[in-house]
């Protein structure tokens, strides 16, 4: 995130209402000029629509939307010199690769000279040159991943839009696409918003996340910060797979960074704090990543929690172990050659840097 | 059933189906023959009528039945084809069968396209009038029709015969059905590639549904042709008949003459069956389409 | 927003335009016009005078009408019942058949249905010709030996053209009927098989449930679709004589408006048939609607 770039999408305090139905709410946002910015978020949280209203195909209830610095709320879609990928990919069945390709231009009146020209460039771009006589149909997925991008690419736009782009390839397919993105980012410096549900294309893709949460902003930083210092349990719970270790802990001292809790099973930790609350919470939520978790014996001074190996799960590089503690069942994950199995009794530990507390409002103390 | 019960059984129980296998096939065979039956005598007059046009007149009128012409002769058809008008009413009936499927297919095209796509005042009226107009009997109308016409100064004339033709509320139903179906991020992608609403329907919602369209237009075609009452009604002059009118003619102007009769009468039939024989698909999804039924 | 509401708004008045100025010039007004027209006692072309309801009052008491009514209901009777079950048997069997004897049994059922109605009307005029027709050697022995000519024997009548409209349009019905059995997958009776289903089982069990609601839908089409019964009875009466006897409802509008000027008359006529029909066909649209929710 360079620091002296001007916004060049904003969004200032947008609505969108579906009649009694609120998808987005007051939502503010500003997306840096040649950034790629993320939208993450569960589904049905309102990425799509989100997106849409920057593309100009949903109207905004309420709010305004900027695109360098104009104001273009009520603007057509084709006028916003942004593109699209829909998730879909949208391709038009009964037109060939170029024609696909061609088609805004066609619409714009371009010669068929500067047609060709412009489709020969996105093609030799993307390695389309082959398929360009093709129907969509006679495609792979990825090579139709492609058109439809290089149908986003002939219009030169300002802004693209992705919505969930690689949701329709398979697995190994995804990392590639994945790679081609970032790769075609790094060539443009065009800015690029880009919609999804999983966290390791926004996490390895974007300089900027922003965490939907039910129509609101849960959380808007690169993908470190949201790793490190999640501003509240939703994202805490978000980033991270497997997923953080969530338990109810009681608050017995609270210093200036650090605060002092009561365990389930009657050992006290010491907890890492952003800022000292401003008033004292008796039971708060301590989170945990199953990564910061590590195994000592029942015995061990360090040991925060014990508790009975109930499943293991050995993925090869690592082992994922669900131990039943007093604090409920927690995920531990450990090296590939843990030493450890079903039915052992071994104790937790944590360091005070890598737990987070939790509010009751669920903010991040 | 048990296993050990089945064992026992085995012997008996098998021989009781392999009998019963054997009723059941007879039972089959019985109905694929009497359906094969019914193919034969359903072509039959169809076959008798053509079979008939390649005889000359004194063996039509022989006793016996005689499946193939003795004697096979195209004079039935080279009398028809220089004796009556049949040329220019193909003619007529080409011209008015086209002009109605045009109009109508594109008609019902943009109809269908707005009251689908687009929000507009009175898009909820035109749709409740479509579907109200489905249910009204055109027959019934003819009075009016002719009244019209005759305000027009249309009587006698193809464009009479045309414009009545021109109702056909069906069509734009299932257009607005089509097009109901179309995901809706082709809409948007061509939105965002800077189409309007005209550039939309031409260029993708009617080239992504042509089949629909040949379909819809066969059968239009096809009905046009066909058509008897409005065409009887509307035109008195010889010149102006369709051919599916006009065939009844031969018969006033020259007395029974069975070959020329028959002759005319296939000539009439012809467009229309190599029309069906060329696209028997698309005309069985346009009747099972304009009947509710998805193809 | 504004703008492009406005381009919208533009772009639906283009394309519904041709739409509307049709319907209005070639539906509403026409309809509006022979709700009108059948109060007076006005000729087919011209200005006439307001008589209230005398001329419903013709319809009903005088008797071209009833009987005209009469025979159209008759003759959908003989019609569209008949060419309904038909149809389903005839579907129950080419639905056995598999590849091209299937497509050519198929055709061979199907193609008198998109003939014109006058080469039907030829061509069983040949076949039932007093003097050559080639069914005379059927009818001639059941008559007493005598030759027959059919269309001109009053009680037979509409009977037989009941036949040729049967041979004429049952393709339809077979076709409706193909499409409603192939949503039926072989496994249901694949598995009734190896439940022991006897076939009038599995007929009864299985496909008649499956088929019911589309028999119903053929049935109501057949019921509206022959109502409007006008060009074969014409056809065959073609000559002029006795034409009351066999009068059907459209017959009787062309005879009033057409041949005795009587507009009016005529469009009281027409409102009758054209109520008739549209109670016929709100019940088909309850019934397509029910049908749909399932
Ligand atoms: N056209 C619409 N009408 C009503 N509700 C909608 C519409 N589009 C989206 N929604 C609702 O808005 C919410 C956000 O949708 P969307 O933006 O598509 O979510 P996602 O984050 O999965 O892309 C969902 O709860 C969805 O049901
Ligand atoms: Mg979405």
């Amino acid at each position: 995130m360079s620091p002296h770039a001007a916004p060049h999408v904003e969004l200032r305090r947008v609505t969108k209402r579906y009649g009694a139905f609120t998808a987005i709410s007051d939502l503010s946002l500003t997306v840096d000029k040649g950034s790629f910015t993320a939208l993450l978020g569960p589904s049905g949280c309102g990425k799509s629509t989100l997106l849409r209203m920057i593309a100009g195909l949903e109207p905004i209830t309420a709010g305004q939307c900027f695109i360098n610095g104009a104001e273009v709320t009520d603007v057509d879609p084709a006028k916003r010199r942004i593109a699209m990928v829909f998730q879909s990919y949208a391709l038009y069945p009964h037109m060939t690769v170029r024609q696909n390709i061609a088609f805004s231009l066609s619409i714009a009146g371009a010669s068929r000279k500067e047609q060709d020209a412009r489709t020969q460039e996105v093609a030799r771009i993307l390695q389309l040159e082959d398929y360009l006589d093709r129907r969509p149909a006679e495609l792979s997925g990825g090579q139709r991943q492609r058109v439809a991008i290089g149908r986003a690419l002939v219009r030169k736009p300002e802004v693209f839009l992705f919505d969930e782009p690689l949701s329709n390839l398979d697995a190994k397919l995804r990392v590639q696409m994945r790679l081609e993105l970032a790769k075609l980012h790094a060539a443009l410096h065009s800015t690029m918003i880009y919609v999804t549900h999983d966290q390791t294309e926004a996490m390895t893709l974007a300089d900027k996340i922003v965490v939907l949460d039910r129509g609101r902003v849960a959380q808007i930083g690169s993908p470190l910060e949201l790793y490190n210092r999640p501003a509240n349990k939703f994202v805490a719970a978000f980033i991270g797979s497997p997923s953080m270790n969530f338990f109810r802990v009681g608050l017995t001292a609270v210093e200036e960074k650090t605060a002092s809790v009561a365990l389930p099973g009657g050992r006290t930790a010491r907890v890492g704090l952003g800022a000292p609350p401003a008033f004292a919470e008796a039971t708060v939520d301590l989170g945990v990543r199953p990564e910061h978790l590590s195994l000592v014996d029942t015995h061990d001074a360090e040991a925060a929690l014990s508790g009975r190996i109930g499943i293991v799960e050995n993925l090869g590089n690592l082992t994922l172990l669900y131990v039943d503690t007093p604090a409920g069942q927690l995920i531990v994950e450990g090296p590939g050659d843990v030493g450890s199995k079903k039915g052992d009794l071994v104790g937790l530990k944590f360091s005070a840097a890598n737990a987070r507390l939790f509010g009751a409002d669920g903010a991040t103390l | 059933m048990t296993g050990a019960v089945a064992v026992a059984d085995a012997p008996l129980s098998a021989a009781s189906r392999l009998m019963r296998l054997r009723r059941i096939d007879l039972i089959g065979a019985l109905v694929t023959l009497a359906t094969l039956l019914g193919a034969v005598v359903w072509a039959f007059p169809l076959y008798w009528g053509l079979v008939t046009t390649f005889k000359p007149e004194t063996e039509i009128v022989q006793p016996g039945v005689q499946l193939w012409p003795r004697d096979f002769t195209f004079e039935n058809y080279a009398n028809v084809l220089t004796q009556t008008k049949i040329g220019l009413w193909y003619l007529n009936s080409l011209i008015t069968s086209g002009a109605v499927t045009i109009i109508v297919v594109a008609m019902a095209a943009s109809a269908g396209y707005a009251i689908s796509q687009l929000q507009f005042p009175g898009r909820r009226f035109f749709w409740a009038m479509i579907l109200a107009s489905f249910m009204v009997p055109i027959p019934a109308l003819i009075v009016n029709h002719f009244v019209l016409m005759s305000q027009f100064g249309w009587v006698n004339t193809l464009q009479g015969v045309v414009a009545p033709q021109l109702i056909a509320p069906v069509t734009v139903i299932i257009y607005k059905q089509f097009f109901d179906q179309m995901p809706k991020d082709f809409r948007e992608a061509a939105k965002m590639d800077g189409a309007n609403e005209f550039q939309l329907l031409f260029r993708i919602y009617l080239p992504m549904n042509w089949g629909v369209t040949t379909a819809l237009a066969i059968i239009t075609f096809i009905a046009a042709w066909n058509l008897f009452l409005w065409p009887f009604l509307a035109v008195s002059s010889e010149e102006k008949l369709n051919v599916a009118v006009g065939i009844t003619q031969v018969h006033d102007a020259f007395g029974v003459q069975y070959g020329r009769d028959l002759a005319v009468a296939m000539l009439a039939a012809l467009p229309v069956a190599v029309v069906y024989l060329l696209f028997q698909r698309r005309v069985t999804q346009a009747i099972m389409l304009s009947a509710g039924i998805k193809g | 927003m504004l703008k492009s509401k406005r381009a919208e708004y533009f772009a639906a008045a283009v394309l519904m335009a041709p739409f509307v100025v049709i319907y209005a010039v070639l539906f509403v007004y026409p309809t509006i016009k022979m709700v009108e027209l059948s109060f007076t006692n006005a000729p087919l072309i011209g200005p006439g005078r307001w008589v209230g309801i005398d001329n419903y009052w013709r319809l009903a008491t005088e008797r071209l009408f009833p009987t005209a009514l009469w025979n159209t209901i008759y003759f959908v009777i003989l019609s569209a019942l008949p060419s309904t079950l038909l149809a389903l048997f005839v579907a129950l069997g080419v639905n056995r058949l598999k590849g091209w004897t299937q497509s050519v049994v198929l055709a061979a059922f199907f193609l008198p249905y998109i003939l014109p109605v006058s080469v039907v009307f030829r061509i069983w005029d040949w076949m039932f010709d007093h003097d050559f027709g080639i069914a005379q050697y059927l009818i001639a022995p059941l008559n007493g030996g005598q030759r027959l000519s059919v269309f001109r024997t009053v009680p037979l009548f509409m009977p037989m053209v009941a036949l040729v409209t049967i041979w004429w349009l049952m393709g339809f019905n077979v076709l409706l009927f193909i499409a409603g059995l192939r949503n039926i997958s072989t496994e249901i009776y694949e598995a009734a098989r190896l439940d022991g289903a006897t076939r009038w089982a599995q007929f009864k069990r299985i496909t008649w449930p499956l088929i019911w609601p589309v028999t119903v839908l053929v049935l109501t089409i057949q019921l509206i679709l022959q109502f409007k019964i006008f060009d074969q009875v014409y056809l065959f009466t073609q000559g002029g004589y006795r034409v009351d006897t066999t009068m059907v409802m459209v017959q009787y509008i062309y005879r009033q408006a057409f041949q005795l000027n009587k507009g009016g008359l005529a469009a009281s006529a027409s409102v009758v048939l054209f109520v008739l029909i549209a109670v016929m066909s709100v019940l088909q649209y309850q019934l397509l609607r029910v049908r749909a929710q399932r």
